[in-house]
């Protein structure tokens, strides 16, 4: 298990940030259904890093998005929580939202990234493709988009039902409604911000991975990310959907580990 | 009590198996299903409607705006507002009312809404809703979870630059002016009532008393659906401490009048199996995106009507199957003998508490002679007998006396 502790930054923003495992650092960006303590892909990736995994503002409490405003302001905030983890280069692993985010970063401040993954990457749109409309779909339809393999699916809300047993359903239902809800004010209603025109300035080496079957951002968006980032790698893994990094943990793992070795 | 009569603008030519090949009536409804010859009669015949609803008697005629929508043809209520202010004499123009987000900069809505008041002599009605998700955030492309700050913020702009008589400049979040200066001020000061239609969203209720707005609870579930949401905005009245003016509140009830119960079925089931049909037909994942409803309301458990109905599988196939006693038994349809009509109308006063009664007396398809027909009935056989409801009260959300008319030109000189 993750520990998890609250970090208040000088700029009075309060952190909620999961840490654990031993060796060098690799920052974690969360997807679109948060990060908890018990995150098997994290749990893999503790045994060779110290996996540092913060809580995107929002997911815990709305009005944390209150005083920012967009994805610049996003990018400034995470600027700050580096500095508060002392976190000057570090490899940055993102999902979905998290991997937008990490690319974010990295294009605001190439400093932040030696090393980037993007894991089914959100932040870009296609006329040719365009992303699907996961937020024109009824909260209980969103893991049909999501996932592609259904045992996978269940197998990981039978995971976060045991693990938030204390919770009741309504608060449960409230959390992941919070969540996508945060994700909104930075992806809607066209998910690209000015990330197209920003990858140039993404100085770290990437690696870009699609799940072949993801039905929310079209696979073939790693080529778009491939044709912005200069240092960029892809790899699409058939059997998989937007879920990719819990449906495929190992082979997303052993991806992630051989990129961060190769340096 | 006062009478409002309220029209939605419905597309009357839906085809008749809507429900079964289409998903939405909103949103992303196919254009091919809109003929402009059909909407060209649909809007005279509306039109017509409200102004003789003026004729009658109504003390006020209401509209509203709805985007990407077969059962409401009103992307700018206030151009149908436009046309009505020349065309009545009387009634009081409800524009019900101005999704302020959508408008940028909002100032464009105190320059319309001024110009409504200057040119119908001071009969207007301010209406500011936060708009439905399906016409804010798909359509109109808004943030559900910045929607509601930025609509508070551009309702504060409208007020205060009907109200300041000196150009000011504006520095908000979502709105910068250097210069605010509308041109023209409307007749009614400091500025129109404000009425507020809203669904049922706690946060709604305490902004509306803290500011004296008026809340207008739009259902098209009725008066028995309602008691949960009209409960709610009298409990925080009460908790505010000001007094429980019945015209602090108004309700949207559709109303179908004949000579007997069964007649009323004739005359009306049809055209109210269209609406519960085809009109809210939409699809689940328009009615209740995340971050839309605030999470107090999501805990209060309170859920639009629309989204209640919609979201629950069960009820939205329901929609359909819905029969004309079902309508009258749920009271989503007051209906039937002018005495039934005024008993289940004092029932809804008494239960509700709503000094403004806003009817919907066209339902779906309805056509314009059954229209008149109940509005006439409406207006000289239930309205005499419902007037004397709260007269003790005195209703602070009502324009005052309009401007003098215009007086009539001098003869043109001869030119001989």
């Amino acid at each position: 298990m993750l520990k998890n502790d609250a970090i208040r930054l000088k700029s009075g923003r309060k952190w909620s940030v999961h840490s654990g495992g031993s060796g060098p650092d690799l920052l974690w960006l969360h997807g679109l259904r948060g990060v908890d303590a018990a995150d098997p892909l994290l749990l893999t990736l503790a045994a060779g890093h110290r996996v540092i995994a913060p809580v995107a503002p929002g997911f815990n409490d709305l009005d944390e998005l209150a005083e920012i405003d967009d994805i610049h302001e996003l990018a400034l905030d995470y600027d700050d929580l580096l500095d508060g983890l002392g976190l000057h280069g570090v490899p940055i692993v993102g999902h979905s939202f998290g991997a937008m985010m990490a690319a974010e970063i990295a294009a605001h401040f190439p400093q932040r990234a030696t090393r980037l993954v993007l894991l089914s990457p959100v932040g870009l749109w296609n006329d040719a493709d365009p992303v699907a409309d996961l937020f024109g779909l009824p909260v209980a339809e969103m893991d049909r988009m999501l996932w592609h393999d259904a045992a996978a699916c269940e197998a990981h809300a039978a995971r976060l039902a045991a693990a938030s047993s204390d919770q009741g359903q309504v608060e449960a239902m409230i959390a992941a409604t919070r969540s996508i809800a945060a994700v909104t004010k930075f992806v809607w209603p066209i998910p690209d911000k000015g990330l197209r025109r920003r990858l140039r300035r993404i100085t770290a080496p990437t690696l870009v991975v699609f799940g072949a079957a993801d039905e929310f951002v079209p696979a073939r968006y790693a080529a778009d990310f491939a044709a912005g980032i200069a240092h960029c790698e892809t790899a699409i893994l058939e059997g998989a959907g937007h879920m990719v990094p819990y449906e495929k943990t190992e082979t997303v793992t052993a991806l992630i580990e051989r990129f961060l070795k190769t340096a | 009590m006062k009478f409002h009569f309220f029209h939605l603008m419905p597309y009357p030519d839906l085809p008749s198996d809507f429900r079964e090949t289409h998903r939405s009536v909103w949103v992303d409804v196919p254009s091919s299903l809109f003929d402009p010859a059909v909407g060209h009669r649909a809007y005279g015949d509306y039109l017509d409607e409200l102004e003789h609803a003026d004729a009658v008697g109504f003390d006020g005629i209401c509209v509203n705006e709805h985007h990407q929508n077969a059962y409401g043809m009103m992307p700018s209520p206030n151009l149908m507002a436009a046309a009505l202010a020349r065309r009545t004499e009387r009634a009081k123009l409800v524009l019900m009312g101005n999704s302020v987000a959508l408008y940028n900069p909002p100032t464009r809505v105190a320059e319309e809404m001024a110009m409504l008041d200057v040119i119908s002599g001071g009969r207007l009605v301010a209406g500011f809703p936060v708009g439905t998700p399906q016409d804010t955030i798909y359509a109109y492309g808004q943030s559900p979870v910045t929607l509601r700050e930025k609509y508070r913020e551009g309702v504060g702009l409208i007020l205060r630059a009907w109200r300041e008589p000196d150009v000011f400049s504006f520095n908000g979040k979502y709105t910068q002016l250097r210069y605010v200066n509308v041109w023209p001020r409307p007749i009614q000061k400091p500025h129109p009532p404000v009425w507020v239609p809203g669904g049922a969203s706690v946060e709604t209720w305490d902004w509306c008393v803290e500011n004296d707005f008026l809340y207008a609870n739009l259902s098209y579930f009725g008066y028995k659906e309602a008691q949960k949401v009209l409960d709610g905005f009298w409990k925080t009245v009460e908790r505010h401490k000001v007094e429980p003016n019945p015209y602090r509140a108004g309700f949207l009830q559709f109303v179908a009048i004949a000579d007997s119960d069964a007649e009323a079925e004739r005359l009306y089931a049809e055209h109210a199996r269209y609406f519960y049909r085809n009109c809210l037909h939409v699809y689940g994942g328009y009615v209740n995106p995340p971050g839309y409803t605030s999470i107090a309301t999501i805990r209060a458990g309170i859920e639009s009507q629309v989204a209640r109905i919609v979201s629950r599988a069960g009820a939205r196939a329901e929609l359909g199957n819905l029969t004309w006693k079902d309508f009258i038994e749920r009271g989503y349809i007051v209906a039937g003998s002018p005495d039934t009509v005024v008993d289940r109308l004092n029932e809804m006063a008494d239960r509700l508490r709503v000094g403004h009664l806003m009817v919907l007396l066209h339902f779906g398809n309805m056509p314009k002679e059954t229209t008149l027909y109940n509005t006439t009935r409406f207006a000289t056989e239930i309205i005499p007998r419902l007037r004397h409801r709260y007269s003790e009260w005195e209703d602070r959300w009502w324009p005052r006396e309009p401007v003098a008319a215009r007086p009539e030109p001098a003869p043109v000189p001869s030119l001989a």
